[in-house]
């Protein structure tokens, strides 16, 4: 589009004349599958982060300038995304913004820590608006890393509190969760919460992400389990063929889902996701004014009002734009030494509520809801006739998961 | 029991399901050489071009319509881009018909979106025929099951009983001897090819309303395809049918058994050693369902790489 | 050959001063091509010169990654394999890997065999997410480069000097093994397995040790890309790396030797600018396999030679027309599919889509810098006129073409036309 090549000309410019040391407008890198099997999702981050920066350049930018988004395309592999970010970084960018893709958020926060190990003084930083792995804040924290996103154990927590409280949850729940670190995170968030939870896990099970066509012999097991509720993290088709298969059987099953609000999701399974419950970090009916003013100038904006992962990444660059407020340039450039030092004390509020950063580990304790899918929406998605209904509201505090042990953050002295 | 009824039955409808897919290619491959890995993307075709079709002509018309434009996209793909590099070598046939596979996706992506589309069985359609062990059986599910057993039916006696059949399979076995007598074996491979593609097109519009319709359907179908067509032996109809099945009844069956290699020692006394070895070990079968079809695959190559019903040689 | 050399050695000047004159991300980019480069012709050793078209050698590329990464982490660059040294590792991983799959794979022949490489694959590929010891799960196994020799190979700069020496030494080692008595075997065994046999060599043994001999070359490949990533994942198993290498080496052309280095080099380059600039990228790479594989069946170093053969038969002037006009039809065929897509994917996005408001006009899409109203007839003609102008100019340029090659039978371009093994010419 007309400002990408713009920018794409800027980049080039800057690169060639790199030499020249003059106020250095900050360059935040967007490093995201943009094309691929799962482009869908990084073309939502990228709409998300472009909203933001425009409207932080609105405000004044940063320094007298304003802040230029470089995109990348990472094609959706690890090896594309550390390509990708060498050439951020080469073209002068100091902030890397990602989340479409767990491994490649593993495979830059990796990649940023060595950067920053052999370039001491010229830091950049790494803000994960996406990646759910929980060992992203856990074996791999590092200083220079945020998460501004949920993971299983929060996704966990408050689906199973939300729905105890609608009396929805049962006493019996089957764990269907795809054969990666994301599912087996689930999973193991769901054992743990059976006693907070009141239910008895009745079963679970591990499948191959994204190669399962027939989910029957599946439903089948989980009926003769005898389960009243499904707890699943699966995104995408592995979803929307559970569903359908469940519905197919003619089970009365209730859904516990972390991302049944993905775009297509309900256009696609139709009445049968009616009555399903999505834990989600963002809903613009639960967010009152504040949240359909949001609303309202997002979608005046990209022609879509925000949704998924759309409203944790506006605010995540929120947040960060109200640290930079408050960050004076040194020697022209931005010390991302210092940034990441207030980043990790700063709080900030978003229609949601307060949230605030956890300086132990670098994860963003956020307000968390709980909805379900219902025709009575104020916001109808996908042009269908359903939209999701918020039934319980968590607090940051409610919602946060505790710091993992495995986290060993080596700080800067 | 349950399990095993249930397993059964969803076995086999799947393996019909592969049965209708893979029936094109492998007559496709038996015929050409051409390994063709733009056929799991006629399958996409099909699915989407019923969902557009749906919303005019409804849901029967719109299935039939969408089989007969695939058959014609697959026509014109023989035609216009597989002959011409047919001289060159099957080498260059196969990365001609990969790099079809890109365009189609990308063409699809370009005009439908990253999302899946909301192609949903109709209300018609959407019943249960009985009921197995206190679960539904939906009635769509025998139809897909229903419509792979006729098309399968219908080629073998087109093949084994029509004039036009015995050309066709000689045209596969022995092309020039065809040719030199007199009958136009270029518009027998196009004609093949056609009815290859338009099969896949329809299992994708029967296929596409149940499942998802999205535009990874080619990628996520597309290998299984070639391990029934190779297992079943290339260029037989009675193999490719027979391969369906059992890969259907593997997948099917393989998700309920917890066993692994670590179980299985257990048996002998040596489980808990096995299962601090990890690992391979500890793989149990239910979360490889979905390699099992490979293995087998390697294992027909093997030993009768001909496969299950193709000739020797 | 005179020439050839003169052009050889100034390749490798520039590629020596590449890292002083292009800027730190093309670097990274050079490196990227040249380890593709490295496979495309570790590849072709099999499939070109060995007749045995193999569908999953990215395989052997990524247990040598996996190799040289678990020696990065247990030797710590110190010792007995200092950091430069480790694409041995590699080398070690790629060829008893390739013995073994090598010895399933070469008693079946033509497609069986290729399918038997896929098969292979596809199962590793499956298997390993779950043997997280030796794969690392999805999340896969990173490591650092440790200093070594003086150097820290702590940037690009000194990374890329280590790949340009051990790619340059491998295809080097490549082609002189071209030259001895059991590359010509290899060229044998693609011409005619039967008659090696009657002659009373081993068919099976060599093969293998071909197979053997290119999954060790693809495997260090691996091993450079292990160093120059730090970590490597399951991913790299995909059947799309081992499809994009067949690609790159039939788009470079499989009977000159250079030819899949050159392929391989431009599609790296191509698909790292690409994806940037455009979202359709995919879908232009597609278009591309396609017209090459129909118009360009030996491969752009096949069209390479039959340009410099017509060049050295008439002289340079001589072929002006014909080069002139087919450079022009291409540039003004490809911006004019361009637009086309480029205008087709905005309009149909779901941006675009939800900003329509029934029995308005379309709002402007901006392209290229301007703005263009899709209801507009110049927005439609503008892609028809180039597309037009371009056959015309096409049309040209072959009857330049035809003309060049009038009096002599096309045998230098024919001959270039590839074969694999066990295939009618």
């Amino acid at each position: 589009m007309h400002t990408k090549t713009t920018l794409r000309l800027l980049t080039l410019g800057t690169t060639l004349f790199a030499g020249i040391a003059c106020a250095d407008p900050l360059k935040v890198a967007l490093v995201e599958t943009l094309s691929g099997p799962s482009a869908a999702t990084g073309q939502m981050f990228r709409a998300a982060t472009r909203f933001q920066i425009e409207r932080l350049n609105a405000e004044g930018g940063w320094n007298g300038e304003p802040i230029q988004l470089l995109e990348f395309d990472s094609q959706g592999t690890p090896a594309g995304a550390s390509e990708k970010l060498k050439a951020a970084i080469g073209s002068g960018a100091q902030m890397i913004v990602q989340g479409a893709s767990s491994v490649a958020a593993g495979q830059i926060t990796e990649d940023v820590r060595k950067y920053n190990l052999r370039n001491k003084g010229k830091e950049v930083v790494f803000l994960n608006v996406g990646g759910e792995a929980l060992e992203l804040t856990g074996s791999k924290c590092h200083f220079f890393h945020f998460r501004f996103n949920a993971n299983a154990p929060i996704r966990v927590k408050t689906l199973v509190a939300a729905m105890k409280e609608a009396g929805t949850l049962g006493s019996k729940v089957y764990s269907m969760n795809q054969n990666y670190s994301w599912g087996l995170d689930m999973e193991q968030a769901i054992t743990e919460n059976a006693a907070a939870g009141g239910y008895q896990l009745v079963g679970k099970s591990l499948h191959d992400t994204q190669k399962v066509q027939d989910f029957s012999p599946y439903i089948a097991r989980i009926q003769a389990s005898g389960a009243e509720t499904v707890l699943t993290g699966n995104w995408g088709n592995d979803l929307l063929l559970l569903m359908k298969a469940s519905r197919a059987a003619g089970l009365k099953l209730r859904f516990g889902t972390a991302f049944l609000d993905q775009p297509g999701n309900l256009a696609n399974a139709g009445d049968v996701a009616l009555g399903h419950y999505v834990s989600h970090p963002f809903n613009i009916e639960a967010a009152g004014e504040a949240g359909k003013a949001f609303a309202s100038e997002y979608q005046a904006k990209t022609g879509h009002l925000p949704a998924y992962i759309e409203p944790q990444t506006v605010f995540a660059l929120q947040m960060v734009g109200n640290v930079l407020k408050k960050l004076p340039a040194e020697d022209g450039r931005l010390n991302t030494r210092s940034f990441a030092l207030a980043l990790e004390k700063a709080s900030d509020s978003n229609p949601l509520g307060d949230v605030r950063m956890r300086a132990e580990d670098h994860q963003l304790l956020m307000p968390f809801v709980v909805s379900v899918v219902s025709k009575e929406a104020l916001y109808k998605v996908d042009g269908t006739d359903m939209g999701f209904v918020p039934i319980k509201s968590f607090s940051a505090d409610q919602a946060a998961a505790p710091v993992q042990d495995a986290c060993r953050m080596q700080r800067p002295e | 029991m349950e399990f095993l009824t249930v397993s059964l039955l969803n076995g086999v409808i799947y393996g019909l399901l592969l049965f209708m897919v893979s029936a094109g290619l492998t007559l496709i491959f038996g015929m050409m050489g051409v390994l063709n890995f733009a056929h799991a993307s006629f399958y996409m075709v099909g699915a989407y071009l019923a969902y557009t079709l749906q919303k005019f002509v409804g849901f029967t018309s719109a299935v039939l319509l969408s089989t007969v434009l695939v058959g014609l996209l697959g026509v014109i793909v023989e035609r216009f881009f597989l002959r011409r590099v047919h001289k060159h070598g099957h080498a260059h046939e196969l990365l001609l018909t990969f790099g079809l596979t890109f365009i189609i996706a990308e063409l699809i992506k370009l005009f439908y979106g990253n999302f899946s589309v909301e192609y949903r069985v109709p209300e018609f359609l959407n019943f249960a025929a009985f009921q197995v062990f206190s679960t539904d059986y939906p009635f769509y599910r025998l139809l897909m099951g229903g419509v792979s057993l006729l098309v399968f039916g219908l080629i073998y006696l087109l093949l084994t009983r029509t004039r036009v059949g015995i050309v066709v399979r000689a045209a596969i076995h022995r092309p020039q001897m065809a040719e030199a007598l007199g009958h136009n074996v270029p518009l027998v491979f196009m004609a093949v090819f056609g009815i290859g593609a338009a099969l896949a097109g329809l299992a994708g519009a029967l296929a596409g309303a149940f499942y998802t319709t999205n535009p990874n359907m080619a990628l996520e179908l597309g290998v299984i395809v070639f391990v029934v067509v190779v297992v079943g032996g290339l260029g037989s109809m009675a193999g490719a049918m027979i391969a369906s099945l059992l890969i259907g009844l593997i997948s099917s069956f393989a998700v309920g058994v917890d066993l692994s290699l670590a179980s299985l020692l257990g048996l002998l006394g040596a489980g808990d050693w096995a299962r601090q070895m990890g690992g391979l070990m500890t793989l149990k079968v239910s979360s490889v369902a979905a390699t099992i079809p490979f293995a087998l695959m390697l294992l027909i190559l093997l030993i009768r790489p001909s496969g299950l019903m193709g000739e020797k040689g | 050959m005179k020439l050839t050399k003169i052009l050889l050695a100034a390749l490798l000047l520039a590629l020596l001063v590449l890292p002083a004159i292009l800027p730190a991300a093309m670097v990274n980019a050079a490196i990227q091509m040249l380890i593709a480069a490295l496979f495309a012709c570790a590849f072709n050793l099999l499939c070109g010169q060995g007749g045995m078209l193999s569908f999953g050698h990215a395989a052997y590329f990524g247990v040598g990654s996996f190799a040289t990464l678990h020696a990065m982490n247990a030797l710590n660059g110190e010792g007995l394999l200092p950091t430069p040294l480790l694409p041995l590792i590699g080398a070690m991983g790629g060829f008893v890997c390739g013995l073994c799959a090598g010895w399933f794979a070469t008693k079946r022949a033509g497609v069986y065999f290729s399918m038997i490489t896929l098969a292979l694959a596809e199962l590793l590929h499956s298997l390993a997410p779950h043997l997280s010891t030796l794969f690392g799960g999805e999340a896969g196994i990173s490591s650092m480069r440790t200093a070594a020799w003086g150097l820290d190979f702590a940037d690009a700069t000194q990374v890329y000097y280590l790949t340009l020496g051990w790619v340059v030494l491998s295809i080097a080692l490549l082609y002189a093994f071209t030259l001895t008595p059991m590359g010509r075997l290899t060229f044998a065994l693609r011409e005619n397995g039967h008659r090696l046999q009657f002659l009373g060599y081993n068919v099976h043994r060599l093969r293998v040790l071909v197979f053997a001999l290119s999954a060790m070359f693809a495997g260090i490949a691996g091993g450079l890309q292990a160093l120059n990533l730090e970590s490597a994942n399951y991913v790299l198993f995909d059947m799309r790396f081992s499809a994009e290498v067949v690609l790159n080496t039939y788009i470079g052309g499989v009977n000159v030797f250079l030819g899949p280095v050159l392929g391989a080099a431009l599609m790296t380059f191509f698909g790292n600018a690409a994806s940037d600039l455009t979202q359709s990228w995919l879908l232009y790479q597609g278009l591309l396999f396609v017209l090459v594989m129909m118009f360009m069946p030996s491969g752009l170093a096949g069209l390479v030679l039959c340009w410099t053969a017509q060049i050295r038969r008439r002289g340079w002037l001589a072929i002006l027309p014909a080069a002139f006009a087919a450079l022009l039809s291409a540039g003004l065929l490809s911006l004019a599919v361009v637009f086309a897509v480029e205008t087709l994917q905005r309009v149909f996005s779901q941006d675009y889509q939800a900003l329509l408001i029934a029995d308005q006009a379309w709002p402007a899409i901006s392209l290229f810098g301007r703005e263009w109203l899709p209801g507009a007839p110049l927005t439609w003609s503008m892609p028809l006129l180039l597309g037009g102008v371009g056959l015309l100019v096409l049309k040209l340029a072959r009857r330049q073409w035809l003309r060049l090659l009038d009096d002599e039978p096309a045998v230098a371009c024919a001959a270039l036309n590839p074969r694999v093994e066990g295939e009618q010419p």
